[in-house]
């Protein structure tokens, strides 16, 4: 971009390239300049004119150390590899628990929580349409439901990462099943994986319940709550993937996540808090598009960045506070109906990129995904291409096995350019906070997502089964629908009837109104109040509408 | 509502407040089609009873949130509420994305409530012609209050002057040099000054910033009534629901001179219809009167004369 | 591409149920736009009396629903109430990850066209163009 053409001493290598370059030019007559999805021009060949490794130190450095370019580990995925993290939810907490019985069975170390879809807006099983419950992740309301969920796990020992948005009721209900287990809270560990609540407001709306002002302010609660009670967890990840998914290209989907980064920092610190704290329990989480190169450059260029700005802007001493931890999901939006099995390949081609990147947990999705809710089978072989990667192909031998190539250091570079620019114009809108509300960034999202569909309809950008090689397909062959059964969601719902009616009305609304009250009080933790309410019987639901009431209802902001 | 209604059924059923009535007569309208004029005529002697507030303000400002949550004010008051929400048209496709829906998500199953977008169909952003026969349509139907929203940008805010009972123009702190462009046009036409986001550090500036550029108005300055509101959380709302009431039981009323709004409109629709013939147009005395300002031997007044003097550009 | 029109189609383009994936629902939406149409869009999780009460007052010809997980099921919900609020003439099409043997059930339904994942714009315009044509054409029985 920018950066001019190094100068080498090397002997005859002007003349060596500029006759190559004819060559080139000869059988490429008039080829059309080639971007990747953020607008950077990939040329035919790299170079030691485009990268020498002279500020080797200043730019890559060794794992585990600054700028942490080459990993955040001394010996990343050849001491540890990463964790395989399958996102599972479906159905009723029954059903939860006996599909998380056969993964621990199967060597599965870390789980996840996937809530249905009325948990993410919200609502108790009795407050939407029955013929939706359950169809995409967990029904998990009450305290008894956690109890299901986790029957014969024990929650001291495992760590769960939790797609819990704010107010972290899933959290609240489940330190409410420790506390009645008797399991101390400091041995709960996890991450709260939805708490990343502008990237809801600006790209992923079906986590966004409570409004903006609201939702600064919970945020903070917890990241607080969780420094002074619950050494273990990681209170933030702060989501890129939802902006990608969304539309946005890896560069401006790693700037405006570093972007988002930024201001939860800034709200800890006006809270008073301090970095060398908070910095640590930060994580991120980003989507693996099918751009292979680009996709390992974004993270290296966002490890490095992070690693500065920890550093420079906000002091941290602590290296724990310089590294970039992120779990990486290969990317939905990238897979086809058409030709599904073809998703095979495609999710390995991502998780390739990922394990290059130096991920450190990773979701594989079922090639089925775009057809239906995923099945079991397709669940299987999403975390068999994980283990043929790391186990077969031995691709975690080598620390960052793509560092020093001309083309790869180069992009880093360019990439490192484009996302401080993105990360540029949000501070000159003032801070993320800001540039969603106004919906900048919506818009920018929303041009991106178009401009990429353009590509895919004018058959600039190929897409195997869609747009080319296209066949003739039996539709027939699609593997038959998981629906939750009938009956076991009827189930679920008496059994939520009963927990309400069994429960003790008073202490309920006691612990409602001091939530209540909490909001009103600008020195209280509202979300130390969330988990008193759950510990006292309230539900989901409940509390959810509570703060809504005091704090006004998350409606996103859309833009098209 | 079945097809099989006759012209003067269907008018019955918009007085009666069927709301597939009004929504069709709407689109009638909108589409000019020839069933329009005499629906609008129809309904002439049971106009005047709808009370018309205009909305517009600095994009950015939570206009269409504040709305939402005024309108649950009105609801409460037992008002029955239409809302009139006009967006621009693209101006190359003329098609458009009609959002502020987005934003009355609280209201969508209330049948007291009535929305309808308007796209501005090349009426730069403001009041078409069409919004204010909508509103009439609206009020005949039985709509007691009636807000009209605009962007806030070009000309339709001042538009909104003519059709509205009660303008109110929203701003909001920390929108920067926004603040200052609303001195350019919209602060001459509000009646309350709306400062949203009042949770916002800054809200207290805006309004004192907002309350001495209106001192610098020699006339109406005291006229004017200036409102915090969090439209998010609703604080403020209900206070400024009584403001706009107070001014409506007054008479306040700059819509009231029907006379010079008809004056205005007709002024408009016969330029605009004036430009489009002139535009089409092939004729050797309009071809000469170009050729002789192209030439330099007439000045643009005195060829525009010309054109009205020899223009009969309508049969009938 | 169509032309501009004299009287631009009004399509209604929403998201039913719990999902909030919209970045589908947008791109069709911005599509239609440049297509010359009137597109009244709204954030997602509608239920289906806000829906017929949106298209009635609207006065839409098309109403195009996106789904991405399982909010299709509420669609025959959706033709049902719009049949009996006289609204039985507005087309009603499904875009998203809709599984083979919902599509069957949703057409059974009265949807009249399901879109799937690699539509193309060209497709998705002509198709609610002639389907809006089609809707006013009963409506205005003329």
């Amino acid at each position: 971009m920018s950066q001019r053409p190094i100068q080498l001493p090397l002997p005859g290598f002007d003349t060596a390239r500029a006759r190559w370059q004819d060559a080139y030019n000869q059988q490429m007559p008039g080829e059309k300049t080639r971007r990747n999805r953020s607008g950077i021009e990939i040329r035919p060949l790299y170079t030691p004119q485009d990268w020498r490794g002279e500020r080797y130190l200043e730019q890559l450095g060794f794992p585990g150390e600054v700028p942490m370019t080459r990993g955040i580990y001394p010996s990343m995925h050849r001491g540890r590899t990463w964790s395989q993290r399958q996102l599972i939810g479906l159905g009723t907490p029954q059903d939860y628990n006996a599909r998380l019985e056969r993964i621990l069975a199967a060597g599965g170390s870390a789980l996840s929580l996937i809530p249905c879809n009325s948990v993410y807006r919200g609502y108790d099983a009795d407050e939407v349409d029955a013929v939706l419950l359950g169809t995409c992740g967990a029904v998990v309301n009450t305290v008894e439901d956690m109890q299901a969920c986790f029957e014969g796990v024990d929650i001291g020992s495992i760590s769960t990462a939790m797609n819990d948005p704010l107010p972290f009721t899933l959290l609240a209900l489940l330190l409410a099943v420790a506390k009645q287990r008797g399991v101390p809270w400091c041995k709960v560990t996890g991450t709260s994986n939805q708490s990343d609540y502008i990237s809801h407001f600006v790209a992923n709306h079906m986590f966004f319940r409570i409004a903006l002002p609201g939702s600064r302010r919970i945020l903070v609660d917890h990241i607080d709550f969780a420094a002074r009670n619950l050494p273990g967890w990681n209170p933030l990840s702060v989501v890129g993937q939802h902006m990608q998914q969304a539309g946005a290209t890896p560069a401006e989907a790693m700037g405006l996540t570093l972007s988002t980064a930024v201001q939860y920092a800034e709200d800890c610190i006006a809270r008073g808090m301090e970095p060398d704290v908070f910095l640590p329990r930060f994580t991120f989480f980003f989507d693996i598009s099918m751009s292979f190169f680009e996709e390992i450059a974004k993270m290296r260029a966002g490890r490095r960045i992070w690693c500065r700005l920890t550093r420079e802007r906000f002091g941290a001493r602590d290296p724990r506070a310089w590294r970039f931890k992120f779990h990486g999901q290969t990317s939905g939006v990238d897979l086809t109906r058409q030709q599904p099995l073809n998703n095979i390949a495609r999710v390995t081609t991502q998780a390739m990129a990922g394990i290059f990147a130096g991920l450190q947990s990773l979701h594989t999705d079922s090639y089925d995904e775009v057809l239906s809710v995923p099945t079991e089978d397709a669940a299987r072989i999403a975390v068999s291409t994980q283990n043929i990667l790391r186990e077969e192909a031995h691709l975690t031998d080598v620390i960052d096995p793509l560092g020093g190539s001309y083309y790869v250091e180069r992009l880093t570079d360019d990439m490192e350019e484009a996302i401080i620019a993105v990360m540029q114009r949000i501070e000159e809108a003032g801070g993320m906070y800001h540039a969603a509300e106004s919906g900048l960034v919506q818009s920018m999202i929303g041009t991106s997502a178009l401009a990429f569909q353009e590509q895919v309809e004018s058959g600039e950008q190929t897409i195997v089964g869609v747009n080319a090689y296209r066949v003739e397909e039996n539709s027939d062959a699609h593997a038959p629908l998981a629906r939750p059964r009938a009956e076991a969601m009827q189930a679920q719902l008496d059994a939520l009837a009963r927990y309400k009616r069994g429960r003790s009305m008073g202490e309920v609304r006691a612990a409602l109104d001091r939530l209540a009250r909490s909001v009103a009080d600008e020195g209280d933790n509202v979300f130390e109040k969330v988990v008193d309410a759950a510990i006292a019987g309230a539900t989901h639901g409940e509390i959810v509408a509570k703060l809504r009431e005091e704090m006004g209802f998350g409606e996103p902001l859309v833009q098209v | 509502m079945s097809q099989a209604l006759s012209r003067t059924e269907r008018i019955a059923a918009l007085m009666n407040g069927d709301p597939a009535a009004l929504a069709r007569a709407i689109s009638d309208v909108e589409r000019q089609r020839p069933a329009a004029r005499s629906t609008l005529e129809a309904i002439q002697p049971h106009l005047g009873r709808a009370r018309v507030i205009g909305v517009t303000g600095v994009p950015g400002a939570g206009k269409s949130t504040l709305i939402s949550r005024y309108v649950t004010e009105l609801r409460r008051a037992g008002r029955r509420v239409g809302v009139v929400a006009v967006d621009p048209s693209s101006p190359i496709s003329g098609g458009a994305v009609l959002g502020d829906r987005i934003r009355m998500a609280e209201h969508a199953t209330d049948p007291g409530v009535f929305v309808r977008s308007l796209a501005s169909r090349g009426h730069a952003g403001g009041l078409s012609p069409t919004a204010t026969h909508v509103v009439d349509l609206m009020d005949a139907a039985g709509w007691d209050r009636i807000i009209v929203e605009t962007v806030g940008a070009g000309q339709g805010e001042v538009d909104i002057a003519d059709a509205a009972d009660v303008r109110i123009v929203v701003s909001a702190p920390g929108l920067g040099d926004d603040v200052q462009a609303l001195k350019a046009g919209i602060l001459e036409i509000a009646d309350v000054l709306v400062v949203n986001k009042a949770d916002l550090a800054g809200a207290d500036q805006t309004a004192a910033q907002l309350a001495s550029m209106l001192a610098l108005r020699a006339e109406h300055a005291r006229d004017v009534s200036i409102c915090k509101t969090t439209a998010t959380t609703g604080q403020g709302v209900a206070e400024l629901a009584v403001i706009v009431e107070t001014r409506l039981a007054a008479g306040d009323s700059r819509r009231g001179c029907a006379a010079q709004r008809a004056r205005r409109m007709v002024a408009t629709a016969a330029g605009n219809l004036l430009t489009r013939e002139l535009r089409e147009l092939e004729a050797p005395w309009l071809q000469e009167i170009c050729e002789r300002l192209q030439r330099g031997q007439s000045d643009l007044e005195s060829a525009a004369r010309a054109v009205l003097r020899s223009a009969k550009l309508v049969d009938e | 591409m169509i032309s501009r029109r004299a009287e631009p189609v009004r399509v209604l383009v929403t998201k039913l149920g719990l999902d909030g994936h919209d970045r589908g629902s947008r791109v069709v939406a911005a599509f239609l736009r440049d297509a010359g149409m009137e597109v009244i869009y709204t954030s997602p999780w509608q239920d289906v009396t806000a829906v017929v009460q949106l298209a009635l007052q609207e006065d839409v010809d098309v109403v195009g629903v996106s789904s991405l997980a399982t909010d299709h099921l509420l669609v025959p919900k959706l033709t049902e109430a719009l049949a009996q609020a006289g609204l039985g003439h507005i087309r009603v099409v499904v875009g998203g990850i809709v599984p083979d043997e919902d599509e069957s059930m949703l057409k059974r339904s009265g949807v009249s066209h399901v879109f799937h994942p690699g539509s193309t714009r060209e497709e998705i315009v002509a198709e609610v163009d002639a389907l809006a044509r089609a809707a006013r054409r009963e409506r205005d029985g003329d």
